[in-house]
């Protein structure tokens, strides 16, 4: 056998036998990166030629990927490009490819073709046993392979979704057709989701904004399944987090780094999507089902705008990703990018849920000394020494006093940061009355769940304090979400404490349950599979 | 000279507030000697600010009667209480109601100017919260205001509270200015809000605080009030639009502002006191970084109201005192801006008179018809 050889000319692609199209019509860009083998591909070449064989009509986008996979294989073995080995595997792959795939494939189809061929040329690469399943990790068989393959035509797609109907009612599991993604938008496979009490809030509500029938769940991990036109920068295979606040890196907000909120497209609880205000939902009747905060994750699929999603490494775990999505994100990025936490600070945290633990825990690798943590739920004193909490104050036990003066006392004039995480007013006036004169600063993170405005005493305000709140922690999505996935992945930001428990879809319900009844931080719910 | 009266009570005039919204009575009182940490002020000059009208005007507590107002002067030191090293006898001085001890978590840090050591007592002197002013007659306390009392030709102050300024620089009526409003406005621009060339600026209420934040050298100064006649005064000293609450056409101020700027103005800047105010000033800034700064000493106990949905797309309330400025620190450094010709002071002296005429003082500044008067006690004013 002749010796490796490093990256090697262009190859001829041969005349393959297939049913349709010219074989050997490669461009340029396209050739060069189709005679390098994938797997040596890093970062911005891999992603370029995995989008520029996307761009392929289907039928030599097929050839292209049969050659790649087959030059990967030699590349593993060590074998050159022109080994008889690479022909052989490649007319096997027709074959494989030939016989599995139906004229047009239903997109169901394409991922039980896409397999047979990768453990068919497992087993003929006699690298694993022939029934070892493919995972993404295997270096010649990526994963993002599976996005060249994509389907130009994306239809709708039926699949199940958890329905809410009316207001603080049961969630319904029901088929729903999802309509494929328009420009600018994506259709994402959701691999699972979390309840965060904002859904809550707007499940609730009655009134505008509330709406009904709607698709709530706005905390969410999953894979890419299509793309639509003008959407640059992700492909079907990606691994991905949807967010509810939106980033289009164009507008003045985006461009600053004093702010992060997307004036182009701005927050607002819409039943519909962003761009048209219109749904892609509909359930088995035809009837339209409207979205929440753009995501809608507690559905097997769901259309979010590309704005709001962001790519994450898939080396995390789908629950840990998930938290990333909302909760976990807006509560560190409060301590840490926000607020800005230094060494040795003193904060507060009103409301003991994921969002406030998550702040407990920004504050914790930000180096504060004391955190002191306020609810009444006494379970969440133990749980709270979990993610750092120094002091709890129950404000049921504090006779005589208010929170403000306890806090007050413990932290010698007043905490450098207070953080509300609930969503009440008069918790926004208690943290407002616990920071310190002089510097002390209030954060608002919860949404007020009645409405009601916040007071900040007139006169007091003059001592040197100041009141703040943001969406999502002050965070940008798309830049800052992969610094704290970095921040977990290299053991600095601790965030696996957070998901207490798991579901499946069909029990969804149990999840609002355990929020509700204060048992649960996060629920990871499951879509089947 | 001085001397002779060194730890002895000084009997002297007053202007006393007896009763709220009465005009102010002058009395003759009995000074006591400054004890220690303390120093007796001879006041040659002291202005009426609007927050001596809000106190002056307030039936129940804070505001404590009888009592002498005024916290903005300049003064020369008569005697000092024992062990005193940082001022001598002599010093030209500018009494401020912030306090600056030097040594406590909040004096040693940038981050703050509220002295920690000293918090203001109301109607006594910061460390034993007693007085030093008694009616020569009856020999009954009078309270002290805010820790200065310049309503009086000789006043108690601590020395946390007083700075001391170059003598022969800045004039004296120009340095009582920096005692209090002047320092206020350009400390909440310079400091507190750090306004930006090319920035936005919404200035509500043109009095002497606004005006004196007027000149951050924003791109637009939107300025706000309902008198007419700052106008001119307004465009004189950088405003660059001015705003007539009550001619916007049904629109409310925030809507104008809003459209005017694009979406909100970067800095809200509320200098009146009114908690409507401030709740429109918030509405006016900016979503994702707009500030809003409070200045001003409200009347009433009543909050500052604030949808609580607006506060989370990244807009911030912040309040000060003095402009986030410290007093020691800072003052100078405005002096000698001012005699560089970097800071106006001038055009916030709009009448002068004597030490008799307090309560024309107190006339003009209600009606709105002046900025600073200048209230010069007998033989102060200088030629």
């Amino acid at each position: 056998m002749d010796t490796a050889t490093g990256p090697l000319e262009a190859l001829e692609l041969g005349p393959l036998p297939l049913a349709t199209g010219p074989t050997s019509t490669l461009e340029g860009p396209t050739m060069a990166h189709a005679t390098c083998p994938m797997a040596t591909l890093e970062g911005p070449a891999q992603a370029h030629a995995t989008s520029s064989v996307a761009a392929l009509p289907r039928e030599v986008a097929d050839v292209v990927v049969l050659h790649l996979l087959a030059w990967d294989v030699l590349a593993a073995k060590k074998l050159p490009l022109n080994h008889d080995l690479g022909r052989r595997l490649l007319l096997v792959l027709y074959a494989v490819v030939k016989s599995s795939s139906p004229r047009k494939p239903a997109q169901r189809h394409r991922p039980i073709y896409i397999r047979t061929t990768l453990s068919c040329l497992a087993s003929l690469s006699s690298s694993a046993p022939s029934n070892t399943p493919i995972t993404p990790q295997q270096p010649f068989l990526r994963y993002r392979l599976l996005s060249s393959m994509e389907d130009k035509c994306p239809e709708p797609i039926r699949c199940k979704a958890a329905v809410c109907r009316a207001a603080g009612e049961p969630l319904t599991v029901e088929e729903v057709v999802v309509d494929p993604p328009k420009a600018y938008e994506l259709r994402i496979k959701i691999v699972c989701t979390s309840l965060c009490h904002s859904d809550v809030t707007f499940w609730r509500m009655k009134d505008f904004p509330g709406v009904f029938p709607r698709i709530f769940g706005h905390e969410a991990f999953g894979v890419v399944e299509s793309v639509g036109e003008q959407v640059d920068g992700f492909a079907a295979g990606d691994s991905v987090v949807p967010t509810f606040l939106s980033q289009c890196s164009e507008c003045a907000d985006c461009r600053s780094s004093r702010s992060n909120v997307c004036s182009k497209y701005r927050f607002a609880v819409r039943p519909g999507m962003p761009r048209d205000d219109t749904t892609r939902f509909r359930d088995a009747d035809g009837s339209p089902l409207h979205h929440f905060l753009g995501v809608s994750s507690f559905s097997e699929y769901t259309v979010v705008d590309v704005t709001q999603v962001v790519k994450v490494d898939p080396a995390l775990p789908p629950p840990t990703a998930c938290l990333l999505s909302c909760g976990a994100t807006t509560g560190v990025g409060a301590a840490w990018k926000l607020a800005k936490v230094e060494p040795g600070s003193s904060v507060a945290i009103f409301g003991l849920g994921a969002v406030g633990l998550a702040v407990a825990e920004g504050a914790r690798i930000c180096g504060a000394s004391k955190i002191i943590g306020v609810d009444l739920n006494p379970e969440k004193d133990e749980l709270g020494k979990k993610f750092g909490v120094t002091h709890f104050i129950n404000p049921k036990e504090l006779g005589e006093k208010t929170v403000g003066q306890v806090i007050v006392e413990m932290t010698d004039g007043g905490a450098n940061y207070c953080f509300e995480c609930v969503g009440l007013a008069a918790l926004m006036s208690d943290a407002f009355q616990s920071s310190r004169a002089g510097w002390g600063k209030t954060i608002i993170l919860g949404v007020e769940m009645h409405g009601a405005p916040l007071s900040i005493p007139s006169r007091e305000i003059l001592h040197g304090k100041c009141v703040m709140g943001s969406l999502f922690g002050g965070v940008k999505p798309k830049q800052d979400i992969p610094i704290l996935a970095e921040k977990y992945l290299n053991k600095e930001l601790e965030l696996d404490k957070f998901i207490t428990h798991e579901v499946a879809l069909k029990d969804i319900n149990t999840a609002f349950d355990l929020l509700l009844q204060g048992k649960s931080l996060r629920c990871t719910i499951w879509m089947d599979n | 000279m001085e001397q002779n009266t060194a730890k002895m009570p000084i009997r002297c005039k007053a202007a006393v507030s007896k009763m709220a919204g009465q005009p102010l009575e002058m009395e003759e009182v009995e000074v006591a000697p400054p004890r220690a940490h303390e120093v007796r002020i001879r006041i040659l000059c002291t202005s009426l600010c609007h927050t001596d009208v809000t106190f002056w005007r307030m039936k129940d507590l804070p505001a404590m009667y009888p009592s002498i107002l005024g916290h903005e002067a300049t003064g020369v030191v008569e005697s000092v209480g024992d062990g005193m090293v940082e001022v001598a006898v002599g010093d030209t001085v500018v009494p401020v109601f912030s306090a600056q001890c030097g040594d406590c978590a909040d004096c040693l840090s940038d981050r703050s100017n509220i002295c920690s050591r000293l918090p203001i007592r109301p109607g006594g002197m910061p460390r034993d919260g007693r007085s030093r002013f008694s009616f020569a007659s009856t020999g009954e306390p009078i309270y002290h205001f805010i820790s200065v009392s310049s309503f009086s030709e000789y006043t108690v102050v601590d020395v946390a509270h007083v700075v001391k300024i170059e003598p022969g620089g800045i004039p004296h009526e120009m340095a009582c200015l920096l005692s209090c409003c002047v320092s206020t406005g350009v400390g909440a621009a310079w400091k507190v809000a750090a306004v930006e060339p090319g920035s936005s600026v919404a200035v509500f209420g043109l009095g002497a605080v606004g005006l004196a934040g007027a000149g951050c050298g924003a791109k637009r100064i939107i300025g706000i009030d309902l008198n007419p006649e700052k106008r001119e005064i307004g465009k004189r000293l950088g405003i660059t639009d001015v705003i007539d609450p009550n001619g916007t056409d049904g629109r409310t101020v925030s809507e104008v502002i809003k459209e005017m700027t694009g979406g909100g103005a970067d800095y809200c800047f509320e200098c009146i006191g009114s908690t409507p105010v401030m709740a429109e000033a918030f509405k006016s800034s900016r979503m994702g970084w707009g500030k809003t700064i409070v200045l001003g000493v409200s009347n009433d106990v009543g909050p500052i109201s604030i949808p609580s949905h607006d506060i989370l797309r990244g807009r911030s309330v912040v309040g000060s005192l003095f402009g986030g400025l410290k007093p020691k620190t800072d003052i100078p450094v405005l002096a000698q801006m001012y005699l560089d010709k970097e800071l106006e002071l001038e055009e916030f002296v709009t009448h002068e008179m004597g030490f008799n005429e307090i309560n024309t003082a107190l006339e003009l500044l209600t009606q709105g018809k002046c900025l600073r008067c200048i209230i010069w006690m007998n033989g102060a004013r200088e030629k």
